[in-house]
């Protein structure tokens, strides 16, 4: 390359205040091969660019360099102006002499020197450049979302919607996930079940959705646009296209007293069973354990039953192989287990506070449950050792969260907004009845959110003590409440008959499994790690995955429906092409020499690597050496400083470039 | 692949423990040509001149009636299988005989993707040690003319081999020269060591001798002889000598398995093994790893572990 141009900006005084432009340009202009140099105030504004296309066309320019700010701001402005102009856009490069002079320097001179020398290496860079073509990769066209809470769902309706396929996949027998189980919804009161079945049923009825509930995925290839996922579909032991939903195997089934999940342990449910009446789909499963056909193999009654002969006990898991170009992970939360200390868990429990050992000691869902209308007290609040209704209710937030002696260092977020929505629901239900909150603080950030709790307090009478409990124990038919208050300085105990935790938010059993299996990242908790904080908060730092709703961290229903359309709009952003666009700044192996000892496939976090056969025209194995996918190669570098030979190099980064700048200097 | 054995005091080896080695290797390898589970032995045949072994590729049962194991069978015969007999490969499964410190380049290169190990017939050498360099071939070793790397050898039993040749013999216990040699190195001053060092690399001559003879540098193009770009000046200057040295001893770091073959065959004497094994003690150090003792998925500097020492970044 011998015609390069050198364009030096002053960023209006970010760099022209330490550094002399004027004379960087200069300097540059007597750099052999560089055909023109100047200096701008602004490079990237518009005249800025104007100035760049013209001189690239009155100076036959063959290479560009732009001395100015890091690549991460303007690489693409400025290679989208190089390539207006008619040029390679990979053959326009910036020199940084801002982040990495002009900021951090005092001296005038000395950054100045400085600034010439980025200048005359990044030069070097620019003579060695090649054109580079974009890389292309196909986009499978169908998303797959893992996880049927709100989130999931949400997310998988509105790329329905968009009009491409959708499989979404639910570990448990139906969708519905947390908020199904909720009795009605802060801010507004609304009945959770009410909002929540009408989109279940939609996905049931999507003609874009496939709907796997009872599976989990069990392996995951590929890469962005082009995944292939295989589902594990868990023998229901009844078979899908034939169950009507008549539901009499359920009525049957001699099986009866099985503590049901969904109503937190206090409903029963018989062996055959669906989790809820509202249930999407609404096909049984059996409980393997539970069952007496499968444990002693005499009963069989549910089959007997069964009109269209659906109930198969003979049925095994079974896998199937999805291929999707995107993913959506909505695998939200469990509560944090209150009682004891979870085995090889950095995570205390709260044995001091007697849950699991005193009856009427319950976890907030649990209230959810009691309080709502399909719950197992038919929505009256009865305290569950002896059926009595509680007339004070101590309510204790903060119980896991934000207690960093116990594991759990963040705020669950809900807890402060569901406990006074819980004082409420108390009130409309036990007129006569108090209730108390032992809290921290009150944190209610979100629309309405401050007026609902200002309401439980000052409308609905609940009793807010700022302060901890530190020991709870049974006397009686009452449970002793033993707090501070720490806004008058006192001791209090309160006899409470019934007492609610609002236990910490966690990730789900076995997210750290899932996201080595979609090779993605998450933090100490589990909770899967977004790509940018603030900029990419639904986007995986790996491409083509993205997250919504509790399994990113703890989340009220409006966040988590708000990212799941925010991670269904990024899914369609992505299919709204046919090819997927890749910077071509990828690994390349040249053939010829690489020896295939696989150091750079050990290397690659990307696991772009794999190994190729060369084959002489007699279809005889010459050698294996390095292949590297570039749909999948991030362009890191690290096989290139791997390999011995150095039989790898990535495009725009070559060795020949790298030397040429250290010669340089 | 590898186990330490014991040591007692016994100071020579008497040429007949070499001759029951000689004879357990023909009856293998004769048996494995005749019944064509290999389709070649690389071990060693007796030299021109009296008293010296050379490496040799045998593929009849009459050829390997005469291989034969003496103090003279210093090579580290795995070099064969990736380089000048690489094509014999091709044809099927091989057999090798292999000293303790053999076996260890061989584990590397399993680890490495060069071989594998279904397509290898393994005579492993219950091996008391070979001749030092310029020593006296008397036919018994002793401790005048031991080779240095055995005086310290941890791997005289080739676990891991398809069968065993030669007896564990008791060996004696003799003074770690090269340990000592490097202890004193490293308790020089800085300057004095780069002194040292740089004394050592400014005679090389740049033959690459080192280079054709060891395992591990099987590239098919050296980064010393790229010249687009040039890593490495390729004149035997000083400046280009010492990229060389620092290339050979990082790329070998993790892998070299220690058979001092690049040092035996250096004809400037430069103490190249001295490098390897300080290479090879950072390595036991940092990942408490030995290069060589077994195949592995990945070597240490091939992964990363969130334990991983991180001290060095300053
Ligand atoms: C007691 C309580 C009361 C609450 N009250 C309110 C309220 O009034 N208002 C409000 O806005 N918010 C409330 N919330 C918060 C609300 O529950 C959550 O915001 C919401 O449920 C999050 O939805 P999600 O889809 O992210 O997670 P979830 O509801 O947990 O759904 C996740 C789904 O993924 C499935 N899954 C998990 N792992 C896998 C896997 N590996 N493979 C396949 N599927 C998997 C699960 O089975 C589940 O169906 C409350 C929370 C609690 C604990
Ligand atoms: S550049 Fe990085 S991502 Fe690409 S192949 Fe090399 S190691 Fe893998
Ligand atoms: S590290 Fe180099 S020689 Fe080894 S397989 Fe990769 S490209 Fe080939
Ligand atoms: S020195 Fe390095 S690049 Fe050269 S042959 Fe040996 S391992 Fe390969
Ligand atoms: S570097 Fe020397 S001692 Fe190490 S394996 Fe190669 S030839 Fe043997
Ligand atoms: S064998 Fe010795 S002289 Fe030859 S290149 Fe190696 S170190 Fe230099």
């Amino acid at each position: 390359m011998s015609r390069i141009g050198v364009f030096v900006c002053h960023c209006g005084e970010n760099i022209s205040r330490t550094v002399d432009v004027e004379q960087v340009a200069k300097a540059a202009g007597e750099i052999p091969g560089v055909a023109y140099s100047c200096d701008y105030k602004y490079m990237c504004s518009d005249p800025g660019q104007t100035l760049l296309k013209k001189a690239v066309a009155e100076h036959k320019l063959d290479g560009v360099l732009v001395a100015a700010c890091s690549p991460r701001m303007h690489e693409k402005t400025f290679r989208k102006a190089a390539e207006a102009a008619g040029l390679n856009p990979y053959l326009c490069e910036m020199a940084n002499i801002r982040e990495h002079c002009s900021w951090v320097h005092e001296d005038r001179g000395m950054a100045t020197a400085k600034a010439k020398d980025i200048v005359k290496l990044m030069v070097e860079r620019v003579r060695k450049g090649k054109s580079l073509a974009p890389i292309t990769v196909p986009v499978t066209k169908r998303a797959l979302v893992i996880g049927g809470g709100i989130a999931g769902i949400q997310a998988a309706l509105d790329i329905a919607d968009a009009g491409h396929k959708v499989v979404l996949v639910e570990r448990d027998p139906s969708i519905g996930g947390h908020m199904a189980q909720l009795s009605e919804t802060f801010p507004t009161l609304d009945c959770s079940q009410c909002i929540m079945t009408p989109k279940m049923v939609d996905v049931a009825n999507h003609p874009n959705i496939t709907l796997f509930t009872y599976s989990e995925i069990e392996k995951v290839e590929g890469y962005i646009g082009n995944f292939q996922v295989t589902v594990k579909h868990k023998a229901r032991s009844v078979d899908e296209k034939k169950c009507t939903g008549c539901g009499v195997c359920m009525t049957k089934c001699p099986k009866k007293k099985i503590p049901n999940e969904f109503d937190q342990g206090h409903g029963m449910r018989p062996a055959i069973y669906v989790p809820f009446p509202q249930a999407v789909p609404n096909t049984p499963v059996i409980d393997r354990e539970n069952c007496t056909m499968f444990q002693s193999g005499k009963c069989g009654v549910c089959a007997k039953v069964c009109g269209p002969g659906a109930v198969d006990y003979e049925q095994k898991d079974t896998f199937t192989v999805e291929d999707v170009g995107a993913i959506v992970v909505a695998t939200g939360f469990k509560l944090y287990t209150i009682d004891r200390k979870p085995e090889g868990s950095p995570i205390q429990g709260y044995g001091e506070f007697g849950y699991g050992t005193i009856p009427d000691i319950i976890d907030g869902m649990t209230f959810e449950r009691l309080a709502s209308a399909s719950g197992p007290t038919g929505g009256k609040i009865l305290r569950p050792s002896d059926g009595k209704e509680p007339k004070q209710v101590v309510f204790i937030q903060c119980v896991g969260s934000r207690a960093r002696e116990k594991g759990i260092s963040y705020c669950s977020k809900v807890c402060c907004m569901y406990t006074a929505k819980h004082t409420m629901l108390y009130h409309h239900k036990v007129h006569d009845g108090q209730a108390y909150v032992f809290f921290m603080d009150a944190r209610t950030p979100g629309k309405g959110y401050d007026e609902f709790w200002r309401r439980a307090v000052e409308e609905e009478e609940a009793v807010y003590i700022r302060g901890m409990v530190s020991r709870m124990y049974q006397r009686g038919d009452k449970i002793v409440v033993m707090g501070s208050d720490i806004q008058v300085g006192t001791q209090v105990e309160i006899e409470a008959d019934l007492v609610v935790l609002a236990t910490a938010v966690q990730p789900q059993d076995g997210a750290d499994l899932l996201a080595q299996k979609l090779g993605i990242s998450y933090d100490k908790y589990n909770f899967y790690s977004e790509a940018h904080a603030k900029l990419k908060p639904v986007e995986c730092a790996t491409a083509g995955i993205y997250l919504a709703g509790a399994c990113q961290g703890p989340k009220d229903i409006p966040d988590t429906v708000s990212q799941a359309s925010a991670a269904a709009a990024k899914v369609m952003t992505l299919f709204a092409k046919d090819q997927l666009e890749r910077d071509p700044v990828v690994a390349k192996v040249n053939e010829k020499y690489c020896v295939g000892c696989f150091a750079c496939k050990k290397v690659c976090a990307y696991g772009a690597i794999e190994e190729k056969e060369i084959r002489d025209r007699q279809g005889n194995l010459v050698k294996k050496v390095a292949y590297v996918n570039p749909g999948v190669c991030g362009g890191c570098g690290t096989c290139q400083a791997t390999c011995p030979s150095k039989s790898i190099e990535l495009d725009g980064y070559t060795d020949e470039q790298i030397m040429a700048m250290i010669e340089a200097l | 692949m590898n186990a330490k054995a014991s040591k007692t005091h016994v100071t020579c080896i008497e040429p007949a423990y070499y001759e029951a080695i000689t004879e357990a290797i023909r009856k293998e390898a004769v048996q494995i040509l005749k019944d064509e589970t290999v389709v070649g032995v690389v071990g060693y045949l007796p030299g021109r001149r009296k008293g010296t072994a050379s490496p040799a590729l045998v593929t009849t049962a009459e050829e390997a009636g005469k291989l034969i194991f003496s103090p003279a069978c210093v090579n580290n015969l795995s070099v064969y299988l990736t380089k000048a007999k690489k094509g014999v490969l091709k044809k099927g499964k091989v057999g090798i005989v292999a000293k303790g410190c053999d076996m260890r380049a061989l584990a590397g290169l399993i680890t490495e993707s060069q071989l594998q190990r279904e397509e290898l017939f393994i005579i492993g050498v219950v091996c008391p040690g070979v001749y030092g360099f310029g020593a006296e071939r008397t036919g018994t070793l002793t401790e005048a003319n031991i080779a240095r790397k055995c005086r310290e050898c941890s791997v005289h039993l080739p676990d891991g081999a398809d069968v065993a040749a030669g007896t564990h013999t008791e060996l004696a216990d003799l003074t770690p020269e090269e340990a000592e040699e490097m202890a004193r190195i490293e308790a020089m001053p800085q300057a004095e060591r780069w002194a040292f060092w740089k004394e050592h690399f400014s005679r090389c001559i740049r033959c690459m001798a080192c280079r054709q003879v060891c395992p591990f540098c099987y590239c098919e193009q050296c980064l010393c002889d790229k010249n687009r770009p040039q890593a490495v000046e390729s004149s035997p200057r000083p400046a280009g000598n010492m990229a060389w040295h620092l290339v050979r001893a990082m790329h070998l770091a993790g892998r070299c398995g220690g058979c001092a073959e690049c040092e035996r065959v250096c004809p400037m004497d430069i103490p190249l093994n001295l490098l390897n094994r300080r290479m090879a003690k950072e390595l036991k150090e940092l990942y408490d790893f030995e290069a060589g003792l077994n195949p592995v998925e990945k070597g240490p500097l091939n992964q990363y572990k969130e334990d991983d020492d991180q001290s060095f970044i300053k």
